[in-house]
């Protein structure tokens, strides 16, 4: 049966063979007119030695941690509760766990994970998430993005803070990515964020003849130069990313060391963060989504649904890490989903919302383990049929902040929260 | 030939005068054809249309405001030939789930038209507030067509379009028995032994009593319970319809919000459990609060809440009463222009704007832009609906893509678009030179020139005139040559992204 992904497909058709011909695609489209358009070296500020670049993902709709990077070694207590999902105890074979520490193995669809375990970039917290106990999918995103577990009062998200934070300024347009139509709730705020769908098309279409007089004037009718609200502050924004994007000579993009992304909308966003990492525009903070992980229902096991979203997240991030060698020790990738999914089974298959979850980080500063508390899941410890979470997610994150991020003001990052470090990382 | 109307001589009077005094032209322009700025009906129809039209101009200040107003509210009343035309040639589309799934797999175009509709109805319905109510309760009771397409055509139908302005409650029960739902949160799986809570939570949360409505995570789990056997049957031919399923019911007593729900009780459990949300006080602020939202203000006047909800509640959820309680507000009257158009909203205020032919082979553009610009009508996967408020869709690449779309639409007058025909002429009357094409362009888009401001028209004058004169006699080539250009940038400007 058809899906989007094939109509998908249909439109790039008709894009190739409908109106290119007519509809001009300027690679110079930005006019010389305006001074502040210039490429400003101060966007350049993210030279490597001062300060990681965070990729941030996020795993929409609570992933199954439990069968992401499975607790083999708890036996019965495991196996008993996922009588048709479990994955079974690492054997060597294909389908069962790779072994990481003898109690803990990595889902076989992870399979491309366990070479950057091996190379000691690889961190898992377990039994991470949001203090709050919230089971609804919207409550647990926002205050995970927000940064303020249980305060509906936040209006900005955590990484914007961040950025208003911090020590130092950047007036990059790409300060702040979000790969999608829409940003991200961590990045929302008062510190500018950027929607980025697609680096190659993002520029403004038209008539060749037309495009600079079509640029002065809309850059006219939105004030771009003095932005007096929201909309015209957009508006500069607009013509600052194509400005820049248009100077990016490599608008055709090799991975190297024969990377290869996944052509998943997750794989393809990722391979723009790379592209903007090497082309040094000035981005500090990346945010990522990959969605599909509210598996209710037939999630399977090995193989199936769940291994699939796993699969296309595991050769992601490898594939970001092979592309990235030579960027890694300045890269910190950090995973989170809303919450865990609880470790019975339920009737379809498939797994209902739970709370602790497994959060991984990537980087070149990091040294590969288990981290956080784990206490099992024996049901005097399990928090409403789900695994507890006993590493509050921010405690990962302060850690990226403070060690390889270089800001220490966690108190107006996170409001109201006390840290304590993990020493997943090593300080810069 | 041009024929000079005394209104042209002023402006050339008026012209005359700028040069020496540097004022007064403006005024002249921006007072030319076109509904006055501060006319209560251009706001009506702003907000109880996809986008005014110019017969729509006619029809409010013939009928008078509240008529108006009321003609919408009774859409029943009102025909719609285009649309029914429309829906004769996609007679599947009235069929049962199962016999649209089997056109799906014999036509492949069916997984456009379900988008295509959305479009198309809301430009050309003459039940203009009725479509829009038909968009506000889709993205309440949210369900993406995705793996549902043939039960989210069918709920469509018999759901959302049956009820839009018709009673909460029959909305409400509509929902939860409709395939589309009970298969999308999960509820046609939920059995006695493991209750599934996904749409349990989500009718509280997000259908009636929203999030800080009173209940709790014992609450999501009674309502769980007494939902179990709340299923679809595959019945003989397939069509997939509500189905109680009493072998997989949970019968034991349940607590729902300081009610009992005695045990041993069948489908009545359900039915009881939907019956006290409906009627429920933090349902009628919540409809009332996220129906002033939409209509109204992102910064949602607590006072109109307030006595919306009162209206809601008084008439035990009539919708109708409750919107004519809104649209008749001072807080509504007081609103002007503070809505942001959302990417549907502005691509069919443009279509209203320009009135295109548009054929079968025009889904393509259409339904990919608003793709493009985040807005894939049933494409949203959370069940909380595309988000109304201006801050989710203020952002670069959505206003890079409507400057886009804007901008490259009106060319569909130069044949650029498979299936789309415009006579621009029609809609921007010629003019003698370039302040006369702005201002004529911009009554035909942005309603009145009054909207623009002197810089404004000095911008949109310099792009038409090729000297910079604004009153150089302009060539037929020439304002040919600019006019699609010089709509798109009227369209893109950001007078347009606000209604």
């Amino acid at each position: 049966m058809m899906n989007l992904q094939t109509l998908k497909s249909r439109r790039e058709l008709l894009r190739s063979f409908g109106h290119l011909g007519i509809v001009g695609v300027s690679s110079t489209l930005y006019p010389g007119w305006m001074p502040r358009l210039v490429f400003s070296p101060r966007y350049q500020n993210n030279a490597p030695g001062q300060r990681d670049v965070l990729v941030a993902i996020f795993q929409r709709g609570g992933m199954d941690g439990l069968n992401a990077v499975i607790p083999f070694g708890e036996g019965s207590l495991y196996y008993d509760r996922r009588p048709t999902i479990a994955i079974p105890e690492p054997d060597g074979s294909a389908l069962a766990a790779i072994d990481l520490d003898g109690h803990f193995g990595l889902h076989p669809a992870l399979r491309p994970l366990k070479d950057v375990w091996d190379a000691g970039s690889l961190g898992l917290i377990h039994g991470a998430g949001s203090p709050d106990p919230t089971r609804s999918h919207f409550d647990a995103m926002e205050y995970m993005e927000r940064g303020t577990p249980g305060d509906r009062s936040t209006a900005a998200g955590w990484i914007n803070r961040h950025l208003l934070s911090a020590a130092w300024q950047n007036d990059s347009p790409f300060r702040a990515v979000g790969i999608g139509a829409m940003v991200q709730g961590s990045l929302r705020g008062m510190a500018p964020a950027l929607a980025l769908q697609s680096i190659a098309d993002f520029h403004l279409q038209g008539r060749d003849d037309q495009l600079e007089a079509v640029s002065r004037t809309i850059a006219g009718l939105y004030n771009i130069t003095a932005p007096a609200d929201l909309l015209s502050a957009q508006a500069s924004e607009v013509f600052d990313t194509v400005n820049l994007l248009s100077q990016m000579s490599n608008l055709d993009y090799t991975p190297a060391y024969g990377a290869a992304y996944p052509e998943s909308a997750f794989g393809i966003g990722l391979q723009q963060v790379a592209q903007l990492i090497k082309a040094d525009v000035g981005l500090e903070v990346a945010a990522v989504d990959i969605g599909g992980w509210d598996t209710h229902e037939s999630q399977g096991g090995a193989e199936g649904e769940f291994a699939s979203l796993l699969s296309d997240l595991g050769q992601g991030l490898a594939a970001f890490y092979t592309d990235m060698q030579d960027y890694m020790s300045g890269v910190t990738v950090v995973t989170m989903s809303e919450f865990g999914r609880r470790v019975d089974e339920n009737a379809s298959a498939g797994t209902d919302h739970g709370h602790g979850n497994v959060m991984m980080v990537m980087g070149g500063g990091i040294t590969s383990g288990m981290y956080g508390r784990w206490v099992g899941l024996g049901s005097d410890v399990l928090d409403d049929s789900a695994l507890a979470v006993t590493t509050d997610y921010r405690d990962v994150l302060s850690e990226i902040l403070i060690k390889r991020l270089g800001n220490s003001a966690i108190d107006q990052v996170f409001p109201g929260y006390s840290m304590n470090p993990l020493n997943i990382f090593q300080a810069r | 030939m041009q024929q000079f109307s005394r209104r042209d001589m002023l402006k050339l009077t008026g012209l005359a005068a700028l040069a020496a005094s540097n004022v007064g032209w403006l005024a002249k322009v921006r007072a030319q054809e076109g509904i006055s700025q501060g006319d209560p009906s251009w706001h009506v129809l702003s907000r109880v249309t996809w986008g005014p039209m110019a017969a729509d101009v006619e029809r409010i200040q013939e009928m008078g405001v509240e008529a108006y107003i009321d003609w919408q509210l009774s859409p029943e009343t009102i025909p719609d030939p285009l649309v029914d035309e429309w829906l004769s040639k996609f007679d599947y589309l009235a069929g049962s789930a199962r016999e649209i799934y089997n056109r799906a797999y014999e036509d492949d175009y069916v997984y456009t038209i379900v988008p295509w509709q959305r479009i198309y109805r809301a430009a050309y319905s003459e039940r203009q507030l009725f479509e829009l109510m038909v968009e506000f309760w889709t993205d309440h009771f949210n369900v993406p067509a995705g793996d549902n397409m043939g039960e989210k055509i069918v709920d469509d139908r018999e759901v959302i379009r049956r009820h839009a302005l018709g009673n909460f409650r029959d909305l409400l029960f509509a929902s939860a028995q409709s395939p589309a739902m009970l298969y999308y949160l999960n509820n046609a799986e939920s059995v006695a032994e493991h209750p599934n809570e996904n749409y349990a939570r989500e009718v509280m949360e997000l259908h009636t009593l929203g999030v800080n409505g009173g209940y709790t995570e014992q609450d999501v789990r009674a309502v769980a319970r007494a939902l179990t056997g709340w299923t679809v049957a595959d019945t003989a031919n397939g069509a997939g319809s509500f189905y109680f399923d009493g072998s997989v019911h949970d019968y034991d007593e349940k607590h729902v919000l300081g009610h009992v729900l005695p045990s041993g009780r069948g489908i009545e459990d359900g039915l009881q459990v939907l019956d006290i949300l409906a009627t429920h006080p933090s349902t009628a602020r919540f409809i009332a609060q996220k129906l002033v939202r939409r209509f109204v203000s992102d910064q949602p006047p607590q006072e109109l809440i307030e006595s919306a909800a009162a209206t809601f509640l008084g008439s035990a959820g009539d919708i109708r009463e409750t919107m004519r309680h809104i649209l008749t507000s001072p807080q509504f009257a007081a609103s002007q222009g503070q809505k942001f158009r959302r990417p549907i909203d502005f691509m069919v205020a443009m279509l209203r704007a320009l009135r295109p032919g548009l054929e079968f082979g025009a889904r393509p553009y259409l339904v990919w832009s608003l793709e493009d610009l985040g807005q894939l009508p049933y494409n949203w996967h959370p069940p909380n609906g595309f988000p109304d408020a201006a801050g989710a869709w203020l952002n670069t690449n959505g206003l890079l893509n409507r400057w886009n779309l804007a901008l490259g639409f009106p060319y569909a007058s130069e044949g650029w678009w498979d299936d789309i025909s415009l006579d621009l002429n029609a809609i921007v009357p010629p003019a003698a030179n370039a302040l006369q094409l702005v201002g004529n362009a911009a009554s035909a888009i942005l309603g009145t020139a009054e909207r623009l401001s002197r810089d404004d028209i000095e911008l949109l004058t310099a792009f038409v005139a090729d000297d910079g004169n604004p009153t150089t006699p302009l060539s037929q080539e020439a304002r040919i040559d600019k006019l699609p250009t010089l709509v798109g940038l009227l369209l893109a400007s950001p007078q347009f992204q606000w209604h």
